[in-house]
């Protein structure tokens, strides 16, 4: 027969331990993350927000490597026009659910790393006012070029103008993504390594195919030419 | 009315309107710091001390937070929906507001200076009890008339939910208050309270520990506390009865809401735990008055708690609970405290007997009421699936 009751004394016992544990044990707090450190490491453990004026970054480096808020686009090292992954095909644009993202395709083709002539984005906007950051953008993008990023200190003056990021302000490179998001990265570029070796592969044995079919073909022909020569001997 | 009264009455009741309101921005800051901890987070610890930069040097634990949300109230936009009645939504939160400050006047408070003025005593008031309970009434009133005026049906929503919560609890709260009026033979707050001067709390009696754990339960619902803030519930409808409310007038619902928690819990404090009862109120007289207001504390500290801990109820289960469990239990109690008086306890035999007994009826009863509820569930046959 259990204690009548007995359920709520239960629930009140793990939340008074939880509550005198917060002040005990810092690991158990779980939004101490947003703190600022020197240097260039990640804040493990409680910190508190920046007290001293100019201790903010624009660029937040200090939140958990699974934090997410709104996506940026990649480029690959070098100029970030020169290298951008994106060919802007706007998958993600008519993937969006709330239509945030504005996409305006380029009139010529660029060129970028040894790779196919493609197109550009001319215009890349996101409403980070309308975003909701569900992240389909990323999951969607066959180039890689859009992920997710966590700067969060985005306040503006101007509610309309200035929380619309332009395609200036949301290129970053794939050594920031690496910065803030490092599993996911590495994970993303071996994954691309291993497509891309997996494509140059099948491209090697489409190629060899070939070369075996046209030499099988030359050799048949040579065989019928032989034939046709003795039959007309 | 001479002078001499009128000065009296502001001395006794002004500072009550002063410390209460400043209380109840202290306790603010407590139950979101308290909240936070019980999620492991941190709370509000920014704001210190006004107009310093960033408030971080002197940041105290951010006990400036009540003071800067309390400005961002008074400048906030007053919004009036275009169909409400504006009347009474104007006057649906200085109601809410007015019965709560009006029953702190009855509470048992010593404060040192009232001691000069027998005349404005207002907790010498014979009926205190059943002048508390009648004027907490209204404030069903007020709850309903915002939930009416704003004309929103979620607001409507709330004040209907408000109502039926607020009746159905209204019961077991008076007859589990009922018992200690039959012991003491007196409403008066101020002879209540001495009855149980020293340690003869009436909670250390088998009958006021059951009575007090219902009244305790009972006043939750009273002030929409949760696990029973059905009317207010966020998740389902907004926020219920001031979903259409902003800036200063949310802020008096708010100030009302933690007011009338101050109020019950000082008659929870008055009935059972000896109002200003403590150790060393006899050479320091000043001392009740602390001693009250910790044991009020003591009582808002275990509301947080629950509140952090429990999730809420469903309108049935709060119905039932009220219908089918206290209130049978509070009157099971009151037969039982009957029993308690009259068994003679003269040695420490009896006492002990008189607890196993009491209780051991009170917790088969409990026991045997929470059979009879349980909903009959049986296995879910699915009509169209598989």
């Amino acid at each position: 027969m259990s204690l009548l009751g007995g359920g709520i004394l239960k629930g009140m016992a793990v939340t008074l331990r939880n509550f005198v544990g917060s002040y005990f044990d810092r690991d158990r707090l779980t939004t101490n993350d947003y703190a600022w450190r020197a240097g260039d490491s990640l804040p493990q453990h409680a910190g508190e927000y920046p007290k001293e004026e100019g201790e903010q970054l624009r660029d937040t480096t200090t939140v958990s490597q699974y934090s997410r808020n709104f996506p940026m686009l990649l480029h690959d090292e070098g100029e970030a026009m020169d290298t951008i992954r994106c060919v802007a095909c706007q998958i993600c644009e008519r993937e969006c659910p709330p239509q945030c993202i504005y996409i305006e395709k380029s009139t010529e083709k660029m060129e970028r790393g040894g790779n196919k002539a493609q197109f550009y984005p001319a215009k890349f906007d996101i409403d980070v006012s309308v975003c909701m950051s569900c992240q389909i953008c990323v999951e969607v993008c066959p180039f890689d070029a859009i992920v997710m990023n966590s700067q969060f200190e985005l306040s503006t003056s101007n509610r309309f103008g200035g929380l619309l990021l332009r395609r200036d302000d949301l290129l970053k490179s794939n050594g920031y993504y690496h910065k803030i998001h490092p599993e996911e990265a590495a994970a993303r570029d071996r994954r691309m390594a291993e497509e891309k070796a997996a494509k140059e592969a099948k491209k090697k044995a489409a190629a060899e195919a070939a070369r075996k079919k046209a030499e099988e073909k030359a050799k048949a022909e040579a065989e019928a030419d032989d034939k046709k020569q003795e039959d007309t001997q | 009315m001479s002078p001499d009264l009128v000065r009296d009455i502001l001395i006794a009741t002004v500072p009550l309107m002063v410390i209460f309101p400043t209380l109840f921005a202290f306790t603010t800051w407590l139950e979101r710091k308290a909240l936070a901890r019980i999620q492991n987070r941190i709370g509000p610890n920014k704001v210190g001390v006004p107009l310093t930069r960033y408030g971080g040097r002197f940041s105290l634990f951010g006990l400036g937070q009540p003071l800067a949300d309390g400005i961002k109230m008074l400048f906030k936009e007053n919004i009036v929906p275009r169909d409400a009645d504006r009347l009474f939504h104007l006057l649906a939160p200085i109601l809410a507001l007015i019965p709560a400050m009006l029953v702190l006047c009855f509470l048992p408070i010593e404060f040192p200076w009232t001691e000069s003025l027998l005349p404005v005593q207002a907790f010498l008031l014979d009926g205190a009890v059943i002048f508390f309970f009648a004027i907490t009434g209204l404030n069903t009133l007020a709850i309903f008339m915002a939930g009416w005026a704003s004309r929103n049906k979620y607001s409507l929503l709330g004040g209907m939910r408000a109502i039926a919560q607020m009746v159905s609890y209204e019961i077991p709260l008076v007859l589990s208050a009922v018992v200690v009026v039959m012991m003491v033979g007196s409403l008066n707050a101020a002879e209540i309270a001495n009855a149980q001067a020293g340690w003869n709390w009436f909670v250390f009696t088998p009958w006021g520990l059951a009575a007090f754990v219902i009244f305790f339960i009972a006043s939750l619902a009273e002030t929409n506390r949760s696990p029973f803030d059905l009317p207010e519930a966020e998740s389902e409808i907004i926020a219920g009865y001031f979903t259409e409310y902003s800036g200063f007038k949310f802020a008096l619902f708010f100030l009302g809401e933690y007011i009338a928690m101050f109020a019950i819990s000082g008659l929870a404090v008055t009935l059972f735990l000896g109002g200003g009862a403590g150790p060393g109120i006899a050479t320091l007289p000043w001392l009740s008055a602390m001693w009250f207001i910790a044991k009020i504390f003591a009582l808002i500290a275990v509301m947080i708690w629950l509140r952090g801990t429990l999730p809420r109820l469903r309108v049935d289960q709060l119905m039932g609970f009220a219908w089918k469990f206290l209130l049978p239990l509070s009157i099971l109690n009151i037969l039982v405290a009957g029993f308690a008086h009259f068994i003679p306890q003269e040695n420490i035999v009896s006492k002990v007997a008189v607890w196993v007994v009491s209780l051991g009826i009170l917790y088969m009863a409990a026991k045997g009421l929470n059979q009879l509820n349980r909903p009959n569930v049986r296995p879910r046959d699915y009509k169209y699936a598989e």
